[in-house]
């Protein structure tokens, strides 16, 4: 089945890269330039993610929100902004949208959350165990086991761990792990999480092991045990 | 014209009210005068009555008509008036020409306009008159010119008053409205150079410590505030220009040199890579520069609330403490935490950029300590290093935008770390000190303690 996503932006080509770049992943989009075309769009029904601008000619990106969001729609909404992440992500956020980026966005990143989105409702569930090829993670003991090897974690380093296999199969940016794990909305000038990466593989993966965590170039890390 | 400037308006209006009071208290003056001249002639007239009846009660009506003529013989002023007739209206004595028909004997006291008959005109007469025992009537009075004179000289005086006082009035107002047209005119032609360009204009200031030059040195306070922010301003764009014109330009010349056709797929993988690196830094420094922008505007300060300091700096060493270690840098914790009203991300922030500093700054030095205490001066963050230290020359310099050190240009950074953690440090009104660390550089966020308890007791 394949999905459709509705970009809602004003900026032509910024609706066209990532329209471009979404259908090259199998998507089928749909685009409005403005906030009322937009919202006829979104409540016309049969949209499994919406791309929101935040400002936006006839309606502005909030409003658009709100209105999708009174009309019962749980669709879920990334919102786009060219504003501070650190105060405007909580007002996009309370008015209802699931994810927040902040332009310039790499198209990368807005993949890597579009997916998760798309997966979030099977997160629902209670999950008490999570598996990656022979790598087990253990959340009620929260203990890490590759094969027979036991995996001694340290706290954040079991976190990420965590964060990874939910996404298992799916990119992971750094600002994602920055947010999910730190609740950090600014970026830090050095490479702090490539370090707590490259720490926490040398545990995973040990020297005769499948790497399990793969870093994607340019976007940020995939758990994953396919060769 | 004259009305069109405020300073002749008012002086217009003064003018006017001067001329009523002035009015006003002239003809109080005047009919006082008046009423004291009146009575003065009739006591005068009321005596001479006394005396003639005397004259008649002792020499009979010769006597009087004697009396009569050696009075108006002696008048020197020449304002007394009489007349004396007999009981067929026949004149005996006395300098009026006909006994006036409106006011028979016993009128009493009147004032009547009657021919003398020493003169042509008429004159303005108060008189009384009434019959004698023997039947003959007589007329005693003043001739009122005297007053009438006086009249005249109060209003002349009046008349010369009001057009002297509106002459000066004029004068002075013209004079007032060009001194203050000369003082407004040096403000406004000041504003009109300022907004022609020529910013370092200042309003004259006379010196002599009036209204004017009050509004002068407040004026030019005011500009040299304004100057000073538009030459900030114009310092960090100048130094955003500056700064972000060799990341674009190495990512345009890593571009430029991925086009060329005979380079390998892999060098250009590599060079595309590289400007990708160099747009990365570029992003990341406005970023730094908005929320610096930001945080000085005080956007946020309604999303403040208590921040535990403690477990903020716990995470913040938690983040860094892989990267630290790389660094040969061993991050530790001390002091009893403390808890302010602020904004936990631009907070959080401040402290990464302090722990990335040291860091940075301070490689293979040992340890890092991040020190969050409540002292009775209010809650601290201080962020210690090991590492060469700030010149006390320089820790002024180092707050402001784009300010590298000569001995950091090497490392990575764009200079924007310490300007954000002064930027939140204002936005929370709270100290920041660069000191000694001795060896090394110690930053020190001192928050004052709030004005009231965070956590008020509920009264019962």
């Amino acid at each position: 089945m394949t999905r459709r996503i509705l970009i809602i932006e004003d900026d032509a080509e910024t609706a066209a890269y990532v329209r471009k770049g979404l259908e090259e992943c199998g998507f089928s989009v749909e685009t409005a330039a403005n906030g009322r075309d937009g919202l006829f769009l979104a409540t016309d029904g049969g949209v499994d993610a919406i791309i929101l601008d935040r400002m936006l000619p006839e309606l502005d990106g909030l409003s658009v929100l709100k209105a999708v969001r009174a009309a019962g729609m749980t669709v879920p909404v990334l919102m786009l902004t060219a504003m501070s992440a650190v105060d405007e992500r909580v007002r996009g956020l309370h008015a209802g949208a699931d994810d927040y980026l902040v332009k310039p966005f790499s198209f990368d990143e807005l993949h890597a959350r579009i997916e998760t989105l798309l997966r979030r409702p099977h997160e629902t569930r209670e999950e008490t165990r999570l598996v990656c090829g022979d790598l087990e993670l253990d959340l009620l003991t929260r203990s890490a086991r590759r094969a027979s090897r036991e995996i001694d974690l340290q706290h954040r380093e079991f976190q990420m761990l965590e964060y990874l296999m939910r996404r298992k199969g799916r990119v992971v940016t750094r600002t994602m792990l920055l947010e999910g794990l730190w609740d950090y909305r600014f970026d830090p000038q050095t490479n702090v999480i490539d370090v707590h990466i490259s720490h926490l593989r040398k545990k995973i993966d040990g020297t005769n092991e499948l790497p399990l965590i793969r870093t994607i170039r340019g976007s940020g890390y995939m758990i994953s045990a396919d060769a | 014209m004259f009305l069109r400037s405020a300073t002749s308006r008012l002086i217009a209006l003064h003018l006017a009210l001067v001329a009523v009071s002035a009015a006003i208290v002239l003809s109080s003056v005047y009919f006082t005068m008046r009423s004291v001249i009146d009575s003065e002639v009739r006591e005068v007239v009321e005596a001479e009555i006394r005396g003639l009846n005397d004259d008649y009660a002792k020499q009979g009506i010769a006597g009087l008509a004697r009396a009569i003529e050696r009075r108006l013989a002696g008048d020197s002023k020449n304002d007394a008036v009489y007349l004396l007739e007999d009981r067929q209206g026949g004149r005996i004595a006395g300098n009026l020409a006909k006994w006036p028909s409106a006011a028979p004997p016993g009128t009493g006291w009147f004032e009547l306009e009657l021919y003398r008959t020493d003169q042509e005109r008429p004159a303005i007469v108060s008189a009384a008159s009434f019959r004698l025992v023997g039947g003959e009537r007589l007329l005693v009075g003043r001739d009122a010119q005297a007053r009438t004179a006086f009249d005249r000289t109060l209003v002349r005086a009046l008349g010369w008053a009001l057009g002297v006082s509106t002459i000066l009035a004029f004068t002075s107002g013209w004079l007032l409205s060009r001194v203050v047209d000369r003082r407004i005119g040096d403000i406004v032609g000041t504003a009109e150079k300022i907004m022609r360009g020529e910013m370092a204009r200042r309003v004259p200031v006379r010196g002599g410590g009036d209204e004017f030059d009050r509004l002068a040195e407040t004026l030019n306070r005011m500009l040299d505030r304004i100057e000073t922010l538009v030459d900030d301003l114009r310092m960090v764009t100048d130094s955003v220009a500056h700064d972000l014109r060799s990341p674009l330009t190495r990512l345009h010349a890593h571009l430029d040199a991925s086009l060329d056709e005979s380079i390998a797929p892999e060098e250009r993988q590599r060079l595309i890579e590289r400007a990708l690196g160099e747009a990365g830094d570029v992003l990341r420094s406005f970023t730094a520069l908005m929320e610096i922008a930001r945080a000085e505007a005080g956007v946020g300060r309604d999303q403040f609330e208590t921040v535990d300091l403690g477990q903020l700096a716990s995470d913040v060493i938690d983040l860094y403490t892989p990267a630290a270690e790389e660094n040969g840098v061993a991050l530790k914790r001390s002091g009893d935490g403390a808890s302010v009203n602020g904004h936990p991300q631009l907070l959080a922030n401040a402290i990464a950029n302090l722990v990335e500093n040291a860091i940075r700054h301070a490689p293979g030095t040992g340890e890092v300590i991040v020190d969050v205490s409540s002292g009775p001066i209010g809650a601290t963050i201080t962020v210690a290093d090991h590492g060469p230290g700030v010149q006390p020359e320089d820790r002024s310099r180092i707050l402001d935008r784009f300010v590298r050190l000569d001995n950091s240009r090497s490392r990575p950074g764009a200079g924007l770390g310490l300007p954000l953690v002064s930027a939140v440090a204002r936005m929370h009104g709270a100290e920041l000190d660069l000191g000694d660390n001795a060896p090394g550089l110690r930053v020190t966020l001192l928050f004052a303690p709030p004005l009231y308890p965070q956590s008020t007791t509920r009264l019962t």
